[in-house]
């Protein structure tokens, strides 16, 4: 399986740097602006408006405020776009694009092509973080002298890989759709859905207390963007949410794709059971 | 005791309420070359991706090399090369690489002097990028990819489309190549000459169904016959209109006549009428295949 993981990792390359470099600009651009700004931002109130808050942007009168409001808070958006794309592509796409049929009449399980193709995303959108984090810590360590504030460059690179396990559970969801249903659009669609209303779902709770009941399922709920989190990091509790969820997504997918025809474009219903 | 190397049985296939392939019932034995013969639709690529375990039946069953297709389908995949009929590949890649990666896939380091050899006969440049190559130049590495690690069995899905009539000879003789190594084939294809050419025997697919298997040449044979009588005087229209019998020419001096029975009322019917020759024409298994599907 680490050669199919190799292959795999092969095919995402450019994917991987240009992501990379892409999410970097964004980073570099955001936070290597803070100094002409900073002193109009100290001022800024935002006072009880929940409308920010449900934006995720709680404060912006401080360094860390700004960073998590803006870059912490959106980079994993942006590369949720990645994960949508890389997840559904990956089964559904191939399968589309009619290159997965070669792939599973060689002598390899099944599972093991989808374990394959999750771990390669896992690692990719790993990579591309660290490609972030490493741009993040960069633009920070040449502005630090203008900043003041108790952030490290470490804690600038850290901010980025605390991002995986919520752009990873994005990326299952999107998995799992290609593994289920017939086609790539269909799934993009569906993970796109799932997303946008997650990420919605998860604004509007911040807003309306009544809403609280539905935090524990909207995974938003396990990305924390205060302040804080940038000396802090991430609570241990929601990475392991995140992940433990990622780990379902997966085995979900390989059970979809284990009773997938694969070429057919069929929705499950329409299939055949497997023995 | 010969061994069959692919066998199904009540095998039935459905997309939805499309009928894929119904009750299937075939053999293949060990160093067989069998021809899979039908027309787009039949269902002769429904087989084979059940063989392969691409999509499952609905009901019945599969073996290769004795192995259920389903259950024990990645060890019997070990011992298949496969050409599908729709060949997709990876683009970006050149050729040789995208031969390292399946050979990879596949946990192989394969024979690399054999695909050499194999690519130089089908004069194929493996250096470069799969998608500067043309819809023939494809299909070759599927034929090199199916081919180059010897596999015992060989199933191969109209291997010759998109090749010039040179490189379908190469690709003739490299299936002729694995039946003399005693490999088997499983061989679709829609052109009749070369499954004539090839192949020990034939299965015609129709509507789903498997009409009939037999050895190419008994299937010619029992089929029908097809004589030309040459006669010094000419025997009125209506001389042969006899049961199974069907006059399709004639001219001056002779009549052509389709006999699917009653051979011994044509002889006598034409021997009084002076007889000066008979000619026996081939019968392609092109018309044989038209006559199943014509109803004929």
């Amino acid at each position: 399986m680490l050669r199919l993981l190799w292959q795999e990792l092969q095919f995402r390359r450019n994917g991987i740097i240009g992501w990379g470099i892409g999410i970097s600009f964004y980073a570099v651009l955001y936070v290597g602006l803070y100094p002409s700004f900073g002193d109009q931002l100290a001022l800024f109130d935002m006072g009880e408006m929940a409308f920010y808050e449900a934006l995720g942007i709680t404060d912006m009168t401080s360094f860390a405020g700004y960073v998590a409001s803006t870059y912490v808070n959106l980079a994993p958006i942006l590369l949720s776009i990645y994960a949508i794309l890389s997840g559904s592509g990956t089964l559904a796409g191939e399968e589309d694009e009619g290159k997965l049929e070669l792939m599973v009449t060689l002598p390899i399980p099944r599972w093991q092509i989808v374990t394959a193709k999750a771990l390669a995303t896992a690692v990719a959108l790993f990579l591309i973080l660290t490609i972030v984090g490493l741009a993040a810590a960069g633009i920070f360590s040449a502005i630090a002298s203008q900043v003041e504030t108790p952030v490290t460059a470490v804690d600038m690179f850290l901010s980025a890989l605390y991002m995986w396990p919520l752009v990873m559970v994005v990326a299952m969801i999107s998995l799992l759709m290609g593994a289920y249903l017939p086609n790539r659009r269909t799934a993009a669609l569906a993970a796109t859905v799932i997303f946008v209303g997650n990420y919605f779902g998860n604004s509007l709770a911040n807003m309306y207390n009544a809403l609280d009941a539905i935090k524990p399922l909207l995974i938003f709920t396990y990305y924390d963007n205060a302040p804080a989190v940038l000396t802090e990091g991430q609570a241990i509790a929601d990475i392991a949410v995140l992940v433990g969820i990622s780990l379902v997504l997966i085995l979900l997918a390989v059970w979809a794709f284990q009773r997938r025809n694969i070429t057919v474009g069929a929705w499950p219903w329409q299939r055949a059971k497997v023995v | 005791m010969t061994e069959n190397v692919i066998e199904t049985k009540g095998l039935t296939v459905y997309y939805g309420r499309q009928r894929g392939i119904l009750n299937v019932d075939l053999t293949v034995q060990k160093g067989e070359v069998y021809g899979f013969l039908g027309p787009n639709g039949a269902g002769k690529t429904t087989t084979q991706r059940v063989l392969l375990d691409v999509i499952r039946p609905v009901s019945g069953q599969a073996w290769l090399f004795g192995l259920d297709c389903q259950k024990e389908g990645v060890t019997a995949r070990q011992r298949v090369g496969y050409l599908p009929g729709e060949l997709n590949l990876y683009e970006n890649m050149k050729a040789y690489q995208f031969f390292d990666t399946v050979e990879a896939m596949r946990g192989k380091n394969g024979d690399k002097s054999y695909r050499e050899a194999i690519c130089q006969r089908l004069n194929l440049d493996t250096g470069r990028k799969i998608r500067e190559y043309s819809r023939g130049n494809k299909q070759k590495v599927g034929v090199v990819v199916a081919f180059m690690n010897k596999p015992n069995l060989l199933i191969l899905d109209e291997p010759t489309s998109g090749l010039d009539p040179l490189v379908q000879q190469t690709v003739l003789e490299l299936v002729r190549e694995a039946k003399a190594d005693g490999r088997t084939v499983f061989f679709s294809s829609h052109i009749l000459s070369e499954v004539q050419e090839v192949c020990d025997r034939v299965g015609i697919i129709r509507d789903g169904q498997l009409v009939a298997t037999e050895r190419v040449e008994t299937l010619i044979k029992q089929q029908f016959k097809r004589l030309r009588l040459s006669f010094a005087t000419l025997p009125p229209a209506d001389a042969f209109a006899l049961d199974g019998v069907t006059e399709t020419a004639r001219d001056e001096q002779s009549v052509t006549l389709e006999i699917r029975e009653n051979l011994n009322g044509v002889l006598r019917t034409a021997v009084t009428y002076h007889v000066l020759d008979i000619d026996t024409i081939p019968v392609t298994l092109e018309e044989v295949f038209l006559a199943y599907y014509g109803g004929k």
